[in-house]
């Protein structure tokens, strides 16, 4: 599976991810904090309720299931705080006096002190979702078992200050209890139990909860965006370094264009500063790769004729029969050597003519019929058949060289041609120039290549196969070559592919048509 | 008296080998290295022919110059670029400078000694009244076979002789397809099918300046050439 560069950062991404975890443990960590400051607190109102009713012995002298009185009614509220909820049992397990409620009176949250806030009340729906929201609508009776059979009151009453978590009756909140004995010298007279519900301290832990969720979401928010600004900017980057590259060099191997060196100080910028070098590099090397044969033959020409004088000279002199049959090998091997200069020189010549030669308007039909009439005495063996069109094709560029490339694809359909199948020279009406030769097929990692200079694909060895292979001139790879220049200073393109039913090679020049 | 002809030629074995080749064909030689010692030499007394060769000793150029100098100093003296380079340009440039010819090294003793000879012989009828005449008329054409004169509707046309003898060759039997080998027998000339090409172009251009409505040579594509009349 591929991964983008984008999706790869993003993955990056998920390092955040521990923070909400990370929050959330912070939060409950504060929760269970002030649950412990909840209960001491509560133990010790529950003290403080005891320790008053110590003193007053005479105010727990009341009758059961009446309502306190009035000051009893004050010491508690004096001693109690709002959401509290304090009564008192007797020893027989009887409600004495209660006061308080539960719920609380002021449920309204205080107005948002910042965006981070309104942005956490904003996503209340979502997190509403994750966390239960502590509610007032509860049902706070006290029931009948709590009153006497409970954990705390009994253990109060059993002279030990005790406290315990339980739920509502139906389970919508948490309430925690603490109860303290009361004690007249070394009686218990009854127990104090202190009532409070978690609710505040709950929904201050999701208040922080939602402002941890609206964090961790900006925070997400904010990396995704830059993360994704910085990939998508190197993507950009590197798919046009990418594009860049592959446009540079053609499917024949040449440099067409250069990369414009990124100027940007990073390794993006080293890397197509460094394609641009190497793309710069290249071109040189192809075009001194071209130009190596005009020069060569050119430098090799003087030494050349040093050696043809001093033959011409040898010629004229009196020479043993011996000496004649050297002197002769010698101009044989001269001509050869002269021939292969030609051959090397005729390139760069042809891109000096392609270069400055002038376009005109020329039947190719009436190019090729000239042409493929001529090579009957040029290549006596060689069979060619010839299909036109029946009115002219016209082109624009110029005949002589037209005729040129001619001369090369057929010498080269001649060459490689084995049966007596003749060598077929096609013509369509829409320019299309194909020459085909039955023979050996081209191997495929040489088919974008062959229209190099420098290129060729004939064997070092000649087998008996391959029967007209065997004529003197040299070959350099530059034929081919020289039709691909004057293809293309027709406007058009030369390809080499092997025949459909494997039987030879079809070379093919599309030139546009000039209407 | 032996024809003197001068060689300028930096490479000294090319040099010693033409002035042996040149001796032995029976022309008195005098060889020079540079611009310098051949133009001191040439002032003193002039050669009945001169072969310069275009890159000499430290000039690229050495040998344009040295012929423009030579044809100041004579207007009829017979030059010759004989040289490695073979480039349009170079040839055009030469053929201005007023050389007869431009010859390339490859071309080989045989094609400098006709050259050789058809210049002097020129120069001898020129000095004399022709006694006879060998004139091939074709239409407009004549050309004068002793002189190396070319006319076209009684106009002189500046040929040089290589471009001489591709004419005479093309318009002797008109209609007829010259191609490449017979081209370059006749006008003694070893060279390959762009350079003919070239060469037709430039007589095309030569007849065209003294008649722009020129159009006998006729281009038989992938054949050769043919006097169209």
């Amino acid at each position: 599976m591929r991964f983008g560069l984008r999706a790869k950062v993003a993955l990056v991404a998920l390092v955040l991810a521990p923070i909400p975890w990370l929050g959330y443990r912070y939060v409950k960590d504060m929760e269970a904090v002030l649950r412990e400051g909840q209960e001491q607190a509560l133990v010790a109102t529950a003290r403080a309720v005891a320790t008053t009713l110590h003193d007053r012995p005479e105010l727990l002298d009341l009758r059961p299931g009446v309502a306190a009185n009035g000051e009893m009614e004050r010491i508690l509220r004096s001693l109690g705080r709002a959401d509290l909820r304090i009564w008192i049992v007797d020893r027989q397990g009887r409600l004495l006096a209660i006061t308080g409620d539960l719920r609380k009176k002021v449920p309204d949250e205080p107005p948002p002190a910042d965006a981070l806030e309104v942005l956490a009340r904003s996503l209340r729906p979502v997190t509403q979702l994750l966390l239960e929201r502590p509610t007032e609508d509860f049902d706070d009776a006290l029931p009948e078992s709590q009153i006497s059979g409970a954990g705390e009151v009994s253990a109060a009453l059993q002279g030990m200050a005790g406290r315990r978590w339980r739920n509502s009756t139906d389970s919508r909140a948490v309430i925690l209890s603490a109860a303290h004995p009361i004690w007249s010298g070394d009686d218990v007279l009854g127990a104090v139990v202190v009532e409070e519900t978690t609710n505040a301290i709950r929904s201050l832990s999701d208040r922080t909860l939602e402002k941890v969720v609206a964090v961790t979401l900006v925070v997400f928010a904010i990396s995704a965006l830059v993360l994704l600004a910085f990939a998508s900017r190197l993507s950009l980057r590197l798919r046009r370094l990418r594009d860049e590259a592959e446009q540079a060099i053609d499917s024949q191997g040449r440099v067409k264009k250069l990369i414009a060196g990124s100027s940007s100080g990073d390794e993006l910028g080293d890397l197509s500063r460094s394609f641009s070098t190497a793309l710069e590099r290249l071109a040189q090397y192809n075009a001194y790769l071209e130009k190596l044969g005009g020069r060569l033959s050119h430098e090799l020409r003087t030494p050349v004729t040093v050696v043809r004088s001093s033959l011409e000279n040898l010629k004229m002199t009196a020479l043993p029969e011996e000496a004649r049959v050297y002197t002769e090998r010698a101009a044989e091997g001269l001509a050869r050597l002269d021939a292969i200069l030609t051959r090397m020189s005729e390139a760069t010549r042809l891109e000096t003519a392609v270069r400055e030669a002038e376009r005109e308007r020329f039947d190719a039909g009436e190019v090729l019929r000239g042409c493929v009439a001529g090579y009957a005495s040029v290549f006596p063996r060689i069979r060619f058949a010839l299909s036109l069109p029946d009115h002219p094709v016209m082109l624009r560029g110029a005949p002589d060289l037209y005729a040129q490339m001619l001369d090369k694809l057929a010498a080269n359909a001649a060459d490689f041609s084995v049966a007596d199948e003749a060598v077929r020279v096609r013509l369509d009406e829409k320019g299309a120039l194909t020459v085909s030769n039955s023979g050996p097929l081209l191997p495929a990692e040489m088919a974008g290549r062959l229209f190099e200079s420098m290129v060729s694909l004939r064997p070092d060895h000649l087998d008996g196969k391959e029967p007209h292979l065997g004529n003197k001139e040299p070959h350099l790879g530059l034929g081919l070559y020289m039709v691909r220049l004057i293809a293309q200073f027709h406007g058009g393109e030369a390809r080499a592919a092997n025949r459909e039913d494997g039987s030879g090679v079809v070379m093919r020049v599309d030139c546009p048509v000039s209407s | 008296m032996a024809k003197t002809v001068a060689i300028v030629e930096d490479d000294p074995a090319i040099r010693a080998n033409y002035t042996d080749l040149l001796k032995k064909h029976g022309y008195q030689v005098s060889a020079f290295a540079d611009r310098g010692s051949a133009l001191a030499a040439f002032r003193s007394r002039l050669p009945d022919l001169a072969l310069l060769d275009i890159g000499l000793a430290g000039e690229p150029d050495g040998g344009f110059a040295l012929c423009r100098e030579l044809r100041a100093l004579s207007a009829a003296l017979p030059i010759i670029f004989l040289t490695a380079r073979d480039s349009d340009f170079d040839v055009i440039s030469g053929l201005r400078m007023g050389a007869d010819d431009y010859l390339t090294k490859d071309a080989g003793i045989p094609h400098l000694l006709a050259r050789i000879s058809a210049l002097f012989r020129r120069a001898d009828l020129l000095r004399e009244p022709p006694l006879e005449e060998e004139i091939l008329e074709r239409g407009e054409l004549r050309l004068d076979m002793k002189r190396f004169v070319a006319t076209w509707k009684a106009k002189p046309v500046d040929l040089t002789l290589t471009e001489f003898w591709l004419v005479h060759c093309v318009a002797r039997f008109p209609g007829h397809v010259k191609n490449r080998e017979q081209l370059m027998k006749e006008a003694h000339i070893v060279v390959d099918d762009s350079t003919i090409t070239s060469h037709v172009k430039r007589i095309r251009r030569k007849f065209q300046a003294v008649d722009p409505a020129f159009d006998a040579i006729d281009t038989v594509y992938g054949l050769g050439y043919r006097w169209n009349t």
